[in-house]
């Protein structure tokens, strides 16, 4: 046939594969108990105010860590306080592993939650919990970069004030690539055991390992 | 080809370069406005910056504007015409390159919004609009003539093979909407671009193709294959959509994991909202299509009795009795 042709065979196959490469689920892949999403989410970037010392920090003072990248404000209700107990119970029981992990704490709320409040809040849960006021462009290009929605909506006339953030946690390996997205330690089901062994694998792998996933992410097909 | 031939003739309106230095220009200012002070931006300014649309909808602008000034009076486009493009091209811009681009990351139903514009509406209107030969006009000659490349010309008529514009359409819009494939486009930059950029793309090849104003052969394909294909196409949207309608659980946790704009607005409501979008909108402009190719045909149909019956010896069949015309 005439459209029958070489090219439009090669076309058709590659765009087979890119089909196929992007649809593996998320979740059954690769045995994570939490959303894959090597090669998928950017690398660990940004810069912010650290809460404790008030002074600017970036991805570059987290390296060799594993990274647990969270958005939340210090006066809400449910959701923070659980994700944060959680992660605070999964960092004990981790014991040595979890001083290569760290937990950063963006508050969506910088207006109200100053750097001392901030920093009272996270010393609650522990020493590796950390709080990060960005400014509003640096929160801006953090939710631009990891899709993450946010808003302040202060208290009116009939309305109880509204802050919307997003509910998972993004983990980042020791490289700064990012591998997961954990839903569920803001509910009152919360996957522990699941998280705890995801963050174990995350902390045993060497440099390598982190490359091979990430190669392995673009051409699994299907998996 | 012949009335571009004609046209070259007249000297262009403005220079080129001076509208395209001053496209990048202003695209300059908007990365950097975007990168470092987005807060501080209107809601009309964009979220997120991508050159390769703001170039391609601000350098299609530049051209068919520069083209409908440059082309001789018979050969420029209708009025109503022109402002189909203005709209068309605005949308798009409104959709990708505004602070609503933000939302419809954030709430599905906006999403489905978002992509009914770039695939359905907007290309709808622009394909209404019929600019290719304003834009070819007046667009750098060099790039004019490498348009006119044969492997282009080879890949348009696969495209537009009417069984491959009709995959593609209903193909592409159902490709984006497989949850894996979702999750990925929706927090991977690329291919969050890829998607936006195929669904337009493909948008204006399908809706070019059904609502040429021309006949067949300068036009693909006949009008009665259009009416087949726009009518086709349609009943794919509407499962997928009364699927999403329906749904019973949550099919899309990325929503869920990055945030939803509107807590008010439950996760299944969205996408039920969203559904109906996928579903009914997407349905009427396939209506809206089909009404369009069957009066292009009663005006051929007119304009063929005035010329009164083709000459020749075969049977004359003679519509007068049942159309009183």
């Amino acid at each position: 046939m005439w459209w029958f042709k070489f090219p439009t065979v090669i076309s058709l196959c590659m765009a087979i594969g890119l089909v196929l490469s992007v649809s593996r689920d998320a979740k059954a892949d690769q045995g994570w108990h939490n959303f894959d999403v090597t090669g998928t989410s950017p690398d660990l970037s940004f810069t912010a105010a650290r809460a404790r010392t008030d002074q600017t920090v970036s991805q570059e003072d987290f390296r060799g860590k594993i990274v647990l990248l969270y958005f939340g404000y210090t006066n809400c209700p449910d959701i923070c306080p659980f994700t944060l107990s959680h992660a605070a119970n999964i960092l004990d029981d981790l014991g040595s592993t979890a001083s290569q992990i760290r937990f950063l704490f963006v508050t969506v709320d910088p207006d109200r939650d100053t750097p001392k409040i901030l920093a009272e809040y996270m010393q609650d849960f522990g020493p590796d919990f950390i709080g990060l006021r960005p400014t509003p462009d640096q929160l801006a290009a953090l939710a631009r970069r990891y899709r993450i929605a946010y808003s302040v909506t202060p208290a009116s006339a009939g309305h109880d004030e509204e802050v919307v953030h997003s509910s998972a946690i993004y983990a980042f390996d020791k490289s700064g690539a990012a591998r997961l997205l954990i839903p569920s330690l803001g509910s009152t089901t919360p996957d522990i055991a699941g998280t705890e062994a995801d963050l174990k694998r995350l902390a045993n792998e060497s440099a390598t390992d982190g490359l091979l996933a990430h190669v392995r992410a673009w051409f699994s097909f299907g998996s | 080809m012949e009335a571009l031939a004609a046209a070259d003739t007249k000297p262009v309106a403005s220079p080129l370069w001076r509208g395209t230095i001053a496209i990048v220009l202003i695209g300059l200012i908007l990365q950097w406005l975007v990168r470092d002070h987005t807060a501080d931006l209107p809601a009309i300014a964009p979220w997120d910056f991508f050159w390769s649309e703001y170039l391609a909808i601000a350098l299609a602008g530049l051209w068919y504007a520069r083209g409908v000034n440059s082309l001789a009076a018979g050969h420029r486009p209708a009025l109503w015409r022109q402002i189909f493009f203005w709209i068309g091209i605005a949308l798009i811009y409104a959709v990708l390159l505004t602070r609503f681009e933000y939302m419809a990351q954030h709430m599905f139903f906006l999403n489905r919004l978002q992509h009914m514009v770039m695939h359905h509406l907007a290309p709808f209107l622009i394909a209404l609009a019929w600019p290719g030969e304003a834009i070819l006009q007046g667009m750098p000659a060099s790039l004019r003539q490498m348009l006119r490349a044969a492997w282009l010309r080879h890949a348009m008529r696969v495209l537009q093979h009417p069984i491959v514009a009709g995959l593609l359409f209903v193909g592409l819009i159902n490709l984006w909407l497989i949850p894996a494939v979702h999750f990925r486009a929706m927090l991977n930059t690329t291919l969050y671009e890829l998607m936006n950029w195929s669904m337009v793309a493909d948008g204006l090849l399908f809706w070019c193709l059904v609502l040429d104003p021309r006949n067949r052969p300068a036009a693909r394909i006949s009008l009665g294959i259009r009416m087949l294909v726009v009518i086709l196409v349609m009943f794919p949207q509407i499962l997928s959509g009364s699927w999403l309608a329906f749904s019973t659980r949550m099919i899309y946790p990325y929503y869920d994991l990055c945030g939803r704009l509107y807590p008010s607005i439950g996760a299944l409501s969205d996408q039920h909202y969203g559904g109906l979008i996928v579903w009914i909108p997407s349905a009427m402009m396939s209506s809206l299509a089909f009404m369009l190719i069957l009066n292009h045909l009663r005006i051929e149909d007119e304009r063929m009795a005035a010329l009164g019956p083709p000459a020749g010896t075969g049977p004359l069949i003679s519509s007068s009795a049942w159309t009183g015309r």
